[in-house]
């Protein structure tokens, strides 16, 4: 009950911000709050299932570019771009999902690869996406906006991890990554389990890229299927703690803030620093922070000794 | 007891897994009556885990037929089988290493017979209970890949009871364990059959299979050689060159 | 009377907690082929491992003089003593003859190497004709006599064969036998670990009876065949 209470604080703390008044604050903190939705999104089918998608990235397009379509060529409002984007990301998870879950580990995660890829090409050859051009949106000057709607978007992800991590769903997401095979016989129905984490996935990643399109006004397709969204979301789910509640967006938070600050300091060796903590954090803390605290607790310094050994450095 | 033959609570037909041309299984059949302990043996690469992965759903049969309470089983997926009432236990053991003792049985009463128990903490107070059952329970916290070997096997036996199985497969559950271990094991699988199981027990420790087996089932290269009580399939010829091999001169 | 060139006395080992073997006492004399038996189980596989230093052990292990105990495996390799693994493992996506390569892989002298290779084509016709071929692609015999020939590209002097009957034909297996006896022939020791008991007593000299991680029996292979307690380690019952 005390952390709940806490986390509570904590949403209406992040509510308050906009308050401050600071374009740059609110600016940063809009980018901070998607950053922490995708990765959380990666999270359930990255952290829970295990099965490490490079393929989100293709979802946060579809969202972007659903938003876009339906505000800019239809003339719909933003609600209904956002639903339109996460549909198309639902219809591609159910679609896609099917044959690429049957891939197992790495070939798994080769095979999300080539999506985003795909899909920019498809878009960038269809007029109603403007092509290569792109698509401009409506403006609303409105970051405070936005800023709650990413904030809402968080807590609504974060909830239902919290979910799945209490659930007999989460505990069959959980026993796929930990053995797939003996979790099918112990009665789970993997295919079914990996699609459905697979489509929460693309869900809140959609509506991530949707309101990050409207906000920034402006979409094309090498923007909207980067894949670097993709390794982002990796690398700070990692770090925070894949499989678990609240890693991902610690680990979210930390690094954007780390790389604001670096960025801003000593801006040219930023890139190369922020490579370094992430080596760093690999070799030190494979299973990420929320683990690391945990072994902390535990068995003191020898946490770190433990995952020396065990990667034999 | 009616006169007319009740019917078997597991059967196969015909059953024959091919692999790249090799014969597997060929023409395996067999029914196992409720509440009966069918031992399987056989030496290395006779084909027994094979025939466990077909009747658990791992694997698909090539040819012939699987029965269950009646209805034909054969093109079930795993999960399917598992709902009807068939567990499993794997000889390469399979626990979910970074979960806990108590959350590996957990996902058994999950998922197990029937889609198991919806409700989290009911499915893990039965988890409680199978840890009990085979001496687990002061291991529960305990992450499954710390676990010695002879404390392995226990949870793979507990995984698979804490689904409510009506037909339980052990493969090689004994391999490895001491004599006293072996005692304690086969008292724990008497334990099960007495409270209704029926169990297929794949064993290269034939005290074991002795002491625990209504028939034995012995397979070679694939297929059935002899069929019968313990002692006799034991002292069969066909048996003993099938383990010893064929004099040469 | 032959040199002792493996001699292993109080040899126990295990996996973590789970101990596998109970001080064991073996010896192989230089020229023999000595059979290894027992049920699955019963931790021959296990004894292989430890006297390559795959796994940790506590006793004693001698091998041609030489304490094999704080070895690592790639030096009690390098000694001449060369396991044969079950299953084979052979680098599947690799040539015949890479595999044949990789074999010597340890070895510095090029005139040497292309004498082995030279002896293995001739002691293993068939290689020689499928040299080119993928080592996966080979049937489960000639996948045996491939890893076989690759142990022999080290030269070894003790050559420990595991389980090589398993998932063969009994007439491959025979085939199999004649190719250990020529191995023998060619100055190599042999000890070979099998399941198929009959099997590996037609070319053997001696044999070692293991149950439950200790032996039951030893001796000459003609007195053993006839020994109840060989049907009682296997079947539980004699």
């Amino acid at each position: 009950m005390l952390r709940l209470s806490l986390l509570g604080l904590a949403v209406v703390i992040l509510a308050l911000v906009p308050l401050s008044g600071d374009a740059v604050i609110i600016q940063y903190g809009i980018d901070a709050l998607l950053a922490a939705t995708v990765a959380q999104a990666w999270n359930i089918l990255g952290g829970y299932t295990g099965y490490a998608s490079f393929g989100n990235s293709a979802f946060y397009g579809l969202g972007t570019y659903g938003t876009a379509i339906a505000m800019v060529k239809l003339a719909l409002p933003f609600w209904v771009g956002l639903a339109l984007g996460a549909a198309l990301a639902l219809a591609c998870a159910v679609v896609i999902g099917l044959p690429i879950l049957r891939l197992r580990g790495h070939f798994f995660a080769i095979a999300t690869l080539g999506l985003s890829a795909t899909l920019a090409a498809v878009i960038a050859n269809l007029d109603i996406a403007g092509r290569n051009i792109g698509l401009i949106l409506p403006l609303t000057r409105n970051d405070t906006l936005f800023y709650e709607e990413a904030l809402a978007l968080l807590v609504a992800a974060t909830a239902t991890v919290a979910w799945i991590a209490h659930s007999r769903f989460g505990m069959g997401l959980v026993a796929i990554r930990e053995d797939e095979d003996a979790a099918q016989v112990m009665g789970v129905n993997t295919t079914l389990y990996k699609v459905v984490a697979l489509m929460l996935s693309a869900f809140f990643t959609a509506i991530a890229g949707g309101i990050h399109a409207y906000w920034i006004t402006f979409v094309d397709p090498a923007g909207a299927f980067d894949l670097t969204i993709n390794v982002r979301m990796v690398i700070m789910a990692m770090f925070g703690g894949p499989g678990t509640v609240l890693g991902p967006v610690i680990g979210s938070i930390i690094l954007s803030a780390l790389y604001q600050i670096l960025a801003s300091s000593i801006s040219t060796a930023a890139a190369l620093l922020f490579g370094l903590v992430i080596v760093l954090a690999i070799i030190f803390m494979p299973r990420g922070l929320i683990d690391l605290a945990e072994g902390l607790r535990r068995v003191g310094w020898r946490y770190f000794l433990q995952n020396i050994q065990m990667h034999r450095l | 007891m009616s006169v007319a033959a009740e019917t078997p609570l597991f059967e196969t037909r015909g059953v024959t897994r091919r692999f790249h041309g090799l014969v597997a299984l060929g023409d395996v059949s067999f029914a196992l009556r409720q509440g009966e302990i069918f031992g399987l043996i056989g030496p290395n690469g006779a084909g027994k885990t094979t025939l466990v992965n077909v009747i658990s759903g791992t694997l698909l049969p090539n040819e012939g037929a699987l029965f269950f309470e009646g209805t034909r089983i054969d093109r079930l997926p795993p999960q399917r089988r598992a709902h009807l009432g068939i567990g499993r236990t794997f000889q390469v053991m399979k626990p979910f290493p970074r979960l806990s003792v108590l959350e590996n049985v957990t996902v058994g009463a999950l998922f197990g017979f029937a889609g198991g128990e919806r409700n989290r903490a009911m499915a893990r107070e039965q988890a409680r209970e199978v840890l009990e059952f085979t001496g687990l329970l002061h291991r529960m916290d305990q992450h499954a890949d710390q676990l010695g070997g002879p404390d392995r096997k226990r949870l793979e036996l507990a995984k698979a009871l804490a689904m409510k199985p009506k037909l339980l497969l052990l493969d090689e559950v004994m391999a490895g364990l001491t004599h006293t271990e072996i005692d304690e094991v086969v008292a724990i699988i008497k334990k099960i059959r007495a409270s209704g199981v029926t169990i297929l027990v794949i064993e290269h420790v034939m005290r074991a299979i002795r002491s625990l087996s209504d028939r034995v089932f012995v397979l070679h290269h694939g297929e059935r050689i002899a069929e019968g009580p313990p002692d006799a399939v034991l002292a069969d010829p066909r048996v003993i060159e099938a383990y010893l091999g064929k004099r040469r001169q | 009377m032959s040199e002792t060139l493996l001699a292993v006395s109080g040899l126990s080992a295990g996996y973590g907690a789970a101990p596998v073997l109970f001080g064991l006492d073996l010896a192989v004399s230089a020229g023999e082929i000595v059979a290894l038996v027992g049920s699955n189980g019963a931790g021959k596989t296990t004894l292989l491992r430890a006297v390559s230093r795959v796994i940790a052990a506590r006793g004693s292990i001698r091998f041609a003089g030489r304490d094999l105990l704080p070895l690592s495996p790639e030096e009690v390799f390098t000694l001449g003593l060369v396991q044969v693994p079950e299953g084979r493992q052979l680098f599947q996506r690799m040539s015949v003859e890479e595999n044949l390569q990789m074999g010597a892989f340890r070895r510095r002298d090029p005139a040497g190497i292309a004498r082995s290779f030279e002896r293995v084509y001739q002691l293993f016709p068939i290689l020689a004709d499928r040299r080119r071929q993928m080592a996966g692609s080979l049937s489960g015999g000639e996948q045996q006599i491939c890893a076989l020939a690759r142990a022999l590209m080290a030269e070894p002097k003790l050559l420990m064969v595991d389980e090589m009957s398993l998932g063969l034909a009994p007439v491959i297996v025979d085939q199999l036998l004649d190719v250990l006896s020529d191995i023998r022939r060619s100055g190599v020791t042999v000890l070979i670990v099998e399941q198929d008991v009959f099997a590996a007593f037609s070319i053997a000299d001696r044999a070692y009876v293991m149950e439950t991680g200790h032996i039951v029996r030893e001796g000459p292979v003609k007195e053993l065949e006839s020994d109840p307690e060989l049907r009682r380690a296997y079947l539980g019952m004699a």
